[in-house]
């Protein structure tokens, strides 16, 4: 009965968006007054229902109802609770449920935290977002609805969710990305509406600020938590690979980062309107297109979606309705006024302008080079390449570099006019110095110097400096400080440490091969490495083999555990790498192969500051959260 | 002028979608006509894990068979690498790996480390066999019959549920 009820609420969910996609418009363009509705309620009783149908799909899962086929092919009987509940939006058809809740979810926060006397602007702009709800609700209800049954005999126990899910990162990883993703929905439809109303530029983007700042602060948690969930998950110590999916999220990043930076401008100064406008528009494309690549199985990723054809046609049907759909209207109107404002070379809007440009032509070479084997293809019929890390670390370097050069000097600027450079020798001496600090430090830490880790240090050290300096600088009291300064501090601080981090570990990183038997022990690096045991044991739905690993280095002894899972439904094996995690280094260890009666292999790798990554990408995701905020206190 | 300017992040965009939506319409039939029943196409290439051995198409003679398209560096390879090793113990057909386009020696660790479920690899690091093969990318697994003919392929991760669905009926004839 429950999967039933919470269908039947999906259906009236689904027709409840499509009056809200509809009626407001008609009143406000049709001039039928009397459809007017309170969009206040609308949005509450939207987001109430589907609540409850998500709620009553967890239910299905939590009961082990396997005559819902959604849950039988990802859960099963000895799955452990917790990952019950993750199972919900482990695959395809709960994901977008979850999805549209998440949509759902920006809505009510954004009628109900936007204070504006223009009540057919926020009829037209909670309009829009209907559309794209409703168009969501169609998609899952035709194409992936969740509660299908298996009737009439429902098989007795599910086939499992894929193992190497079943893990802690992963649960939070999918919610925070989809919220990130979706969040992006409502930047869209102010942009939409402010094209149509042709609104005042600082009025706009005054409303669309802390949405964009907020989505782009999930999206960053989401991103760092696959990353870290990729390095101990995969058992290989890699944190980024450039697969489709990871750039998929990547390029709405970058669009989300440059469109909050445009944003600013356009509050403050009034310019980039129609910059603004379109990055809005494609800030929200590129989230649903990188959804289309992943899900219509165009691009193999390790990612594994269920893969099926008409999907693919309905999503790239609903990313062509909504953003040819913008762009067309976009490109009827006449915004009449040409923005005035002026200013110079050296200015805070230049260097925005500049920030933007690197940011939007990098995202367009990763989503070409994403997408690129596919029209290659196309054009050549049927002749392959592959584009892979090779191709994107060449063209990341020099944007990353140009970017942060510019991070490190852009607080400095200030509108309009043309900025002094006395500040450079001095944030040129202080960053040689820290720069020279950090590298002392890693010469203490590890004996040795890599010239190729310079370059990010320095990069590092110029940003940190740039920012903390300009923190100083202004005097601000320690409260001042909190209120005005925290949030950018934090958020290009984080850069700086992310940017330390991908520097070392991809210089200073070990690896090697071993192969030992229990008792035996080998040198590496400086440290003595003696494998203890290894034992069976026994998982809520898994056996494992279960070797212990010590690590000493003359003064810290530590044992590490690193198991090898075979999941008794679906018998596949999966290797749980042991991570000794630490500030500067981690020691990693993978078991291998038996390769005879008790001799085993194991892969050990050190891998040094790989912590200051995901450090830094969540210092980034809470400085755009308080920036986020702030927005909010501010009117 | 300036009309054509606004106009043109509509034109770059629909242009897009053509393009992704041509190549979703032809995919599926083209891949299937073109090798569906025909028997392997002929190769002479080098061996991964002996670069002096020279295979040859009369070198699958182990039927029934999966080819499995693989390299390091696809991560969805990874994925798909416990499966193959299942898919080795438990079953009785033989799997060949085609090494594509990879770093020999990357490969070799692989294998030596996470096992290795193929009878032996093919290394095409020009990706010659694969162009015949009409290979979209790694991973991408073809079952060959006991008559030596193609009759099935998968683009993507193959596991439990596809082999299942698409695979495992061929091994039953």
């Amino acid at each position: 009965m429950i999967p039933e009820f919470g269908h039947l609420i999906l259906i009236v969910h689904l027709i409840l968006s499509l009056l809200g996609g509809t009626l407001p418009l008609l009143a406000v363009y049709g001039n039928y007054r009397s459809l007017e509705i309170s969009i206040k309620k609308l949005s509450f009783m939207l987001f109430i229902l589907i609540t409850i149908s998500f709620l009553s799909l967890i239910y299905s899962f939590l009961v082990d109802d396997f005559s819902v086929a959604y849950v039988a092919q990802n859960s099963n009987i000895n799955l452990p609770v917790y990952y019950k509940l993750a199972a919900t939006w482990g695959a395809h058809e709960g994901s977008l449920v979850l999805w549209i809740l998440a949509m759902n979810a920006w809505l009510i926060g954004f009628i109900f935290f936007t204070h504006s006397k223009d009540k057919d602007f926020l009829s037209t702009v909670f309009s829009i977002s209907c559309q794209v709800i409703f168009a969501f609700s169609l998609f899952t209800l035709f194409t992936s609805n969740p509660f299908e049954r298996i009737l009439p005999i429902p098989p007795l126990n599910g086939a499992d969710l894929n193992p190497s899910l079943q893990d802690f990162a992963f649960t939070v990883h999918p919610p925070l990305l989809y919220f990130g993703y979706s969040g992006l929905l409502i930047p869209f439809a102010i942009a939409v509406a402010a094209i149509l109303f042709k609104k005042d530029t600082r009025e706009w983007a005054s409303y669309s600020r802390p949405w964009t700042l907020l989505s782009c602060s999930f999206l960053t948690l989401g991103i760092a938590l696959g990353s870290w969930w990729a390095y101990y998950e995969l058992g290989w110590g890699g944190w980024w690979f450039w697969d489709p999916v990871e750039n998929a999220a990547f390029v709405p990043w970058l669009l989300s980062v440059a469109l909050f930076h445009s944003l600013i401008t356009s509050q403050n100064r009034g310019v980039f309107g129609k910059w603004s406008i379109l990055l809005s528009i494609f800030a929200f494309a590129t989230s649903l297109l990188g959804t289309f690549l992943v899900r219509s199985g165009i691009l193999t990723s390790v990612h594994a979606f269920a893969l099926d054809p008409e999907r693919g046609i309905f999503l790239l049907a609903i990313l062509a309705f909504f953003v040819i759909g913008s762009l067309f209207i976009y490109s009827i109107t006449d915004f009449g006024h040409v923005e005035e404002n002026k200013y110079e070379l050296t200015s805070k809007e230049f260097g925005f302008l500049l920030n933007n440009l690197l940011l939007v032509v990098l995202a367009i070479s990763i989503l070409f080079g994403t997408i690129f084997p596919l029209i290659y293809e196309a054009f050549t019929g049927g002749k392959q390449i592959s584009v892979g890390a090779p191709y994107f670390e060449i063209i990341l370097f020099p944007f990353a570099l140009a970017l942060g050069l510019l991070q490190g000097v852009a607080l400095y600027l200030s509108w309009g006019q043309s900025s002094s450079f006395s500040f450079l020798p001095r944030l040129l001496i202080e960053s040689l110095s820290i720069f020279s600090l950090i590298i002392l430090i890693l010469f203490v830490l590890f004996d040795n110097l890599y010239l190729s880790s310079f370059a990010t240090i320095f990069l590092a050290s110029w940003i940190l400096v740039g920012t903390l300096q300009m923190t100083k600088k202004r005097n601000l009291s320690y409260w001042n400080f909190l209120r005005k300064r925290l949030a950018v501090t934090f958020a290009h601080a984080g850069m700086a440490i992310l940017i330390i981090g991908v520097g070392v570990v991809s210089s200073y990183s070990l690896e090697k091969e071993i192969i030992l038997s229990p008792g035996d022990s080998t040198e590496f690096s400086d440290q003595t490495i003696n494998f203890q045991s290894i034992d069976d044991l026994l998982g809520p739905n898994y056996t494992s083999k279960s070797a212990v690993v010590s690590f000493d280095d003359g003064s810290k002894l530590s044992n590490i555990v690193t198991e090898k899972r075979t999941y008794l439904p679906s018998g596949q094996i999966t290797t749980e790498a042991g991570i000794q995690a630490d500030l500067f280094k981690d020691l990693y260890v993978s078991i291998g192969d038996n390769l005879q009666s008790n001799i085993w292999s194991f892969k050990i790798q050190i891998k040094p500051f790989i912590r200051w990554i995901w450090l830094g990408a969540l210092l980034i995701a809470i400085g755009s959260f308080l920036a986020g905020v702030k927005q909010f206190q501010r009117r | 002028m300036k009309k054509i300017i606004d106009a043109l992040p509509l034109v770059v965009f629909a242009s897009l979608i053509i393009v992704l939506f041509s190549f979703l319409s032809d995919k599926d039939d083209q891949l299937e006509t073109a090798l569906i029943d025909s028997s392997f196409p002929d190769f002479n290439l080098g061996s991964l894990s002996d670069e002096s051995r020279v295979l040859t198409k009369q070198d699958i003679i182990k039927l029934p068979a999966l080819i499995n398209v693989w390299a390091t560096w696809c991560i969805a390879c990874r994925v798909e690498h416990p499966f193959l090793m299942k898919l080795k113990e438990e079953s009785r057909l033989t799997i060949y790996g085609l090494n594509y386009k990879d770093n020999k020696l990357k490969a070799l660790d692989l294998l030596e480390r996470d096992g290795n479920p193929f009878e032996f690899s093919i290394y095409d690091f020009e990706g010659r066999l694969a162009i015949d093969l009409g290979v979209y990318g790694a991973p991408e697994t073809f079952f060959i019959d006991k008559n030596g003919l193609i009759r099935e392929r998968h683009v993507g991760v193959i596991d439990e549920k596809v082999w299942e669905e698409k695979f495992s009926k061929y091994l039953n004839e």
